[in-house]
């Protein structure tokens, strides 16, 4: 079987891979790097769990071959936090209870990080625009939105 | 599960994007944001030998204002496009089409050609070969018999591209670039009018660019699905306008969007042009929402988008 050599970045770490083909971003995560944050649900790009940063973007790495990836920079929730401090979206969906079974929560925060990203103070219904990408099965989305209001709240750090 | 046999080619031009096409002899599908051809490939819709991936072609990813036309490359991002002044300022049905479709981070990275090339759906083909094997291949798959209509030998997969819609009541062109040259043909020209095969294109063409006349237009769109975000169109209204006059097209409900030109909006006629796109569509029990239901709608949302944008004009 036909390899494909891929020169990337993940969590800031500078990696070169063979990989199938057919090998998604989000096997490569959690098979081959054993970065287990991103969930597979769907596997077919449409509930948000697997979800990454590609370049800044939020990505679900379900549909997202890691062929298709050279030169570029992906983030995953082991990635966001500063050593042992937490993102202070992590801090904040701790806070205000928005994590319920906690399958959704990567992608949640990983959806929510690139809003805050290109809009550092985002409106109650840019938030819920931009997290409407991902789904909680435990419908626990007000908690959510509350969450990333706070976190990107005037005065509330850096977001 | 993704099937392990298949290449990866990531061409520097559309030429060598063609050159890769001959080689594995037509056996190849071109990618771009993959939001559509991928879990078609997971599912086994689709079974290349070898993905072209078009991404690294930089020159299909502009936007230029040709004067006269509004030329947009076909690896354009959604995201990217709805974010366009040149859009809102001169196509805000188009804007609110990319707006509705599917959700951000799928804007993000879906392409306004990889939209307009989604192929057809059907809840009955849109499903895991398992699924698909149990009951039986359908038509669309090679079967005998559609499985969605008991006995049909047509396919009733529905085209759910919101922004088609919208561009076909853009007097919207498209250019293609293929192993035998280049052609520049109207939006309508693209459909089959079959859902099992919904589009007319040479083997090996690329869509390269969408290009809408640069005219100042009033529109908007209407779109039935179950959750605000995510889904396609389970039904899909769009209406454009310039001078006075305009044209409706509804999508979702058949193999492409049918378009009506609508004279007189103001005046009552605006009902035998919303019947006459009615007696075009056959939506089917082929959705989560029930096809009568689907059908009616159509009146109810095309009264309330035109009126909505021609209150908009006053």
């Amino acid at each position: 079987m036909e390899t494909f050599n891929v020169k990337l970045q993940v969590n800031g770490e500078s990696l070169e891979l063979d990989v199938k083909p057919s090998e998604t971003l989000l096997e490569t995560l959690r098979d081959r790097l054993e970065l287990t944050g991103a969930k597979e649900g769907c596997g077919l790009g449409a509930c948000g769990s697997c979800t990454v940063l590609l370049d800044g973007l939020p990505t679900r790495s379900c549909i997202v071959l890691t062929a298709e990836l050279e030169g570029s920079e992906v983030i995953t929730i082991e990635g966001l936090s500063d050593g042992t401090r937490l993102h202070p979206l992590q801090e904040s969906f701790m806070e205000k209870g928005a994590v319920q079974c906690g399958f959704c929560t990567p992608g949640m925060i990983l959806t929510a990080k690139g809003l805050v990203e290109r809009n550092a103070q985002p409106t109650r219904e840019e938030i819920i625009r931009s997290i409407s990408s991902n789904m909680c099965r435990c419908t626990g989305y007000k908690k959510i939105v509350e969450a990333v209001e706070a976190a990107s709240a005037p005065g509330a750090g850096e977001a | 599960m993704m099937p392990a046999n298949f290449q990866y080619r990531n061409p520097k031009d559309v030429q060598e994007a063609i050159q890769f096409y001959r080689e594995y002899q037509g056996e190849a599908v071109y990618l771009s944001g993959g939001t559509d051809l991928v879990p078609r490939v997971k599912l086994g819709l689709e079974k290349p030998k070898a993905l072209i991936d078009l991404k690294r072609i930089a020159p299909l990813a502009t936007i230029d204002d040709q004067g006269e036309w509004i030329r947009i490359g076909s690896l354009v991002r959604i995201f990217n496009l709805k974010q366009e002044s040149l859009v809102a300022d001169y196509f805000p049905a188009l804007k609110a089409s990319l707006e509705a479709t599917s959700c951000e981070s799928l804007q993000m990275r879906g392409t306004i050609g990889g939209n307009l090339l989604q192929n057809t759906r059907c809840l009955f083909y849109n499903q895991s070969e398992f699924w698909r094997k149990s009951k039986g291949f359908c038509l669309k798959m090679g079967g005998e018999t559609c499985n969605a209509v008991q006995g049909a030998k047509a396919c009733f997969a529905s085209y759910c591209s919101d922004n088609a819609t919208v561009l076909c009541t853009l007097s919207t062109q498209i250019e293609l670039s293929g192993p035998e040259g280049e052609r520049r043909v109207g939006l309508d020209e693209l459909y089959s009018n079959k859902a099992q095969n919904p589009f007319v294109l040479q083997p090996g063409e690329i869509l390269t660019a969408i290009l809408i006349p640069k005219k100042k237009t009033l529109g908007g769109y209407e779109k039935v699905r179950v959750r605000g975000a995510i889904d396609y169109p389970l039904l899909g209204l769009a209406f454009s306008s310039v001078n006075g006059t305009g044209k409706l097209a509804v999508g979702a409900v058949g193999p492409r969007p049918y378009v009506q030109d609508v004279t007189q909006p103001w005046q009552d006629t605006l009902g035998e042009t919303v019947e006459a796109l009615v007696r075009q569509v056959k939506p089917v029990g082929n959705t989560v929402l029930d096809a009568g239901y689907r059908k009616r709608m159509i009146p109810v949302l095309a009264g309330r988008l035109v009126k909505k944008v021609m209150e908009g004009a006053k």
